[in-house]
């Protein structure tokens, strides 16, 4: 199913909150610039999956690699800085904070100062709107403009692997439509990127490898194409 | 006339001291959501030990005051090690932590007892003389307390403002998952914050002491006014504790000068029900519950 050497490894994770367990027996490869999208119901463990690899909950049981290392079990901050990036879904802005000190949060862990300025103009590039409101206090933005700076903040950390929670949450179609064009573009440069939604049909539209998640474990698994064709899953998952 | 320029000097020391001392419960607060309940014992151990720095050791004024400073911010940082550290992210976090501190507190007062005694001690720290104009006079020693105050809040300000680490601290303040998000180790932030609130504190309980004299129980009443400051001024808002500390001690001294002493802090009470009914989040602060 992958192409190219797995950056990203899960390997029989469950875990949960206290001794529930919401993700039951997950392994699965994320390939070298692959775009992995994770769909399913609500409540269904999809956001627990993304916060299992980013050390914001435990692993019950199992292990997960990043470029060969284990990580599971390092405090949140190291596995940041090994460049697995986690945008959490409902943006986790400043909100007291200017646009411009959002994307320097995001680069807490550069030292060197001309990275930080690079990175700085490449998110620019990425999204002119953002340069526009450089100093207004994040708590004033659009949706789709937190959304942006969200995204921007975490590509200032310099993430190797970028973990998406439902960007399309809360936005108006167009600006669902500019997030995911965002989305590709990134992804089309090389960025490897493991995407959390519920909106399908544009997930599916711009996913090299979709995983059907149902109850803490993945139901289905295939590409975009080959989920279309399945009438039964689109409707009983997704009702679509 | 002449009473008016009194109450304002008064007023101003009274209130620069509440402001350095409300700075570092507010900071402490708004950043770790850690209500410090240790603040009033660290306050008096920050006196004491520029009195011993003085008076035992022989060190210059200045030296004295920075090795307080010091031990301060060494205190807070035990604080973290002994108790915060093994409660950060645990159930009942905020509650827990109000017990701790002042368990603390318990100890850190009984030391001082234990230590110097209970007979109030004469804090050798201060400045002799002042202005006069008629029949105003303005002690240096008021001046010079509103100045390190100033100069205190101001650097407390740059530090939050334009700094990675005052970033780090506001960020912890709005959102503490984002910021472990971004790579940053939230225990260090901890371990900062109370380092820099116990600095603060020493050194308020410097100025208090000078004041005053030096007693083990010197800081209950300062705490209680900063706690009433921050109610006021809204619960980690930095900014407001800072107009709030400076209203609220020339309130305080005006109530006292015009009704009597024993008017002054039933008076702020009143203030405090007042302030409540008509903002409960209140006066600077927002609804939304974002401090710092």
């Amino acid at each position: 199913m992958s192409h190219g050497k797995a950056v990203l490894s899960l390997s029989n994770i469950v875990s949960g909150y206290g001794s529930q367990s919401i993700i039951r027996n997950i392994s699965f490869d994320i390939p070298e610039s692959g775009l992995v999208t994770i769909i399913g119901p609500n409540g269904h463990g999809k956001s627990t999956l993304l916060r299992s690899i980013s050390g914001i909950v435990r692993l019950q049981s199992g292990e997960i690699y990043f470029e060969g290392q284990r990580i599971d079990g390092l405090r949140i901050d190291q596995i940041v800085s090994r460049g697995v990036v986690h945008i959490p879904q409902g943006d986790m802005l400043f909100p007291d904070m200017t646009v411009h000190e959002n994307l320097l949060m995001g680069a807490s862990l550069i030292r060197s100062r001309n990275e930080i300025a690079e990175r700085y103009g490449k998110v620019f590039v990425l999204f002119p709107q953002l340069e526009e409101r450089k100093n207004q206090v994040a708590s004033t933005l659009s949706g789709g403009e937190r959304r942006m700076l969200a995204i921007g903040r975490g590509l200032m950390t310099g993430a190797r692997i970028l973990l998406l929670d439902e960007p399309s949450l809360g936005l108006a179609p167009v600006v669902i439509e500019e997030i995911y064009k965002i989305i590709k573009n990134l992804n089309d440069g090389g960025q490897t990127i493991l995407l959390v939604e519920e909106n399908v049909s544009r997930a599916i539209a711009i996913s090299d490898h979709i995983y059907l998640l149902d109850d803490g474990h993945i139901a289905w698994q295939g590409t975009g194409e080959e989920l279309a064709g399945e009438r039964h899953l689109m409707e009983v998952y997704l009702g679509a | 006339m002449d009473g008016w320029i009194q109450i304002l000097v008064s007023g101003l020391t009274v209130g620069a001291m509440y402001a350095v001392s409300t700075v570092s419960l507010s900071l402490v607060w708004g950043a770790l959501n850690v209500l410090n309940m240790g603040q009033g014992a660290m306050l008096a151990a920050g006196g004491y030990i520029a009195y011993t720095a003085v008076m035992s050791l022989g060190l210059p004024i200045p030296i004295a005051i920075v090795v307080a400073v010091i031990v301060g911010a060494l205190i807070g940082g035990a604080m973290y090690f002994l108790i915060i550290r093994f409660m950060i992210g645990k159930e009942g976090f905020e509650t827990n932590v109000i017990v701790a501190t002042f368990g603390f507190a318990l100890i850190l007062e009984n030391l001082v007892l234990r230590l110097y005694g209970a007979y109030p001690l004469r804090q050798p720290i201060g400045l002799e003389g002042g202005w006069y104009f008629g029949a105003t006079h303005i002690p240096y020693q008021n001046m010079l307390l509103v100045v390190v105050s100033g100069v205190l809040l101001v650097a407390v300000g740059y530090l939050l403002k334009t700094t990675q680490l005052g970033r780090s601290i506001r960020a912890t303040a709005q959102n503490r998952e984002a910021t472990e998000l971004m790579g940053i180790r939230i225990s260090r932030v901890f371990l900062l914050v109370l380092l820099i609130g116990g600095g603060l504190a020493a050194i308020s309980g410097i100025m208090l002491s000078t004041l005053t004299t030096l007693a083990p129980t010197m800081g209950y009443d300062p705490m209680l006014k900063a706690f009433i400051i921050c109610v006021i001024a809204g619960l980690g808002n930095i900014y407001g504790a800072l107009i709030s500390a400076f209203v609220l001690g020339l309130f305080e001294v005006s109530i006292q000068f015009i009704f009597g002493v024993r008017f002054g802090f039933p008076a702020l009470l009143l203030l405090v029900i007042l302030a409540l009914v008509w903002r409960p989040y209140g006066v600077f602060g927002k609804r939304k519950t974002e401090r710092l």
